[in-house]
């Protein structure tokens, strides 16, 4: 999967993402970004990037 | 003898996290009485594709009181423990700072802020903890880590940047509480506003579910956000959101 084209913005995009997703995982919470637990932006999956996030699921 | 300990780079992506790590040297220090230890701050670094790290490029740094004559033990053991527990395919670095002795606090910080925005090596690592008779050392794969360990202390220094790790257990179940009040808390030492207003003590501030404080002014600060119109409090503590940017 390449980056996620919505930046690091898009928190309500990105947790109706995680909430679809059977691969999430949070993160140590001090990696917390989000209000929403369940967030692309709270998974330990995802890598940031300069502008967004890379989803590295599959690899864990 | 007043220490900053930092490390970085000693996780990957199944691993617990350099926080983890950072608080079990911290209680390793308690539990052998070699001194005492001060919250851990994490701190944001340079995201650059020339920069390699797990996921988000973040070091982590602890002030600790040491007993002089415990020192050099303290840093062998630390040393020795990220050997044995940094993850597989991790970079190590530790970087130990004697605050009272650093020849040019400002160099350090200056590193710091620089790793903040550029892309460094670890020979201006290694140049800088050099001429500045800091213990700078790396654990295992490239040691990049002690770029961040470098970096993170020098943030730490700076007393502005980064958050504490974990979040405050308050006592009591009030939903909202005076400045007076947080202000008592051992882990809090200001209460402030997202514009730098400081709140005088009578103020009554909503809290949120996780009250987590930032380093604002050398000390552990507690950020407020104007609540929504007819709130019982003018004010609120801040969300993940709203201090992801620290």
């Amino acid at each position: 999967m390449g980056e996620y084209a919505g930046g690091k913005e898009e928190f309500a995009a990105v947790a109706l993402r995680a909430a679809a997703c059977r691969d999430f995982i949070e993160d140590d919470a001090d990696e917390w970004v989000a209000d929403e637990a369940q967030s692309c932006y709270n998974c330990r999956a995802r890598r940031w990037t300069a502008t967004s996030f890379v989803c590295m699921r599959g690899q864990l | 003898m007043k220490v900053l300990i930092s490390i970085d780079d000693t996780d990957n992506l199944d691993s617990p996290g350099t926080g983890a790590l950072a608080a079990e040297i911290a209680r390793m220090i308690r539990v052998r009485n070699w001194g005492q230890t001060f919250c851990i701050t994490r701190h944001q670094l340079y995201i650059h594709p020339a920069i390699p790290y797990t996921s988000h490029n973040s070091a982590m740094c602890f002030a600790a009181d040491i007993d002089p004559a415990c020192t050099e033990t303290m840093i062998a053991a630390s040393a020795e423990f990220l050997v044995e527990q940094s993850a597989v395919g991790s970079d190590p670095g530790l970087c130990v700072v004697r605050t009272e002795t650093c020849t040019d606090p400002g160099a350090l910080v200056g590193f710091g802020q620089a790793a903040k925005s550029q892309v460094l090596s670890k020979e201006d690592a290694y140049c800088l903890a050099r001429r500045l008779r800091l213990h700078l050392s790396e654990h295992g794969g490239t040691g990049q880590g002690v770029i961040g360990a470098l970096a993170g202390a020098g943030l730490r220094l700076s007393g502005n940047d980064g958050r504490m790790r974990g979040r405050l257990t308050l006592s009591g179940d009030a939903s909202q509480i005076t400045v007076k009040a947080l202000r008592e808390h051992r882990d809090i030492d200001a209460v402030q506003t997202l514009a730098g207003e400081l709140l005088p003590d009578s103020t009554l501030i909503n809290l949120g579910d996780k009250v987590k404080t930032v380093l604002l002014g050398g000390g552990s600060t507690l950020l407020v956000t104007e609540e929504v119109a007819g709130a019982v409090a003018r004010w609120r503590t801040c969300s993940n959101q709203e201090l992801k940017g620290y």
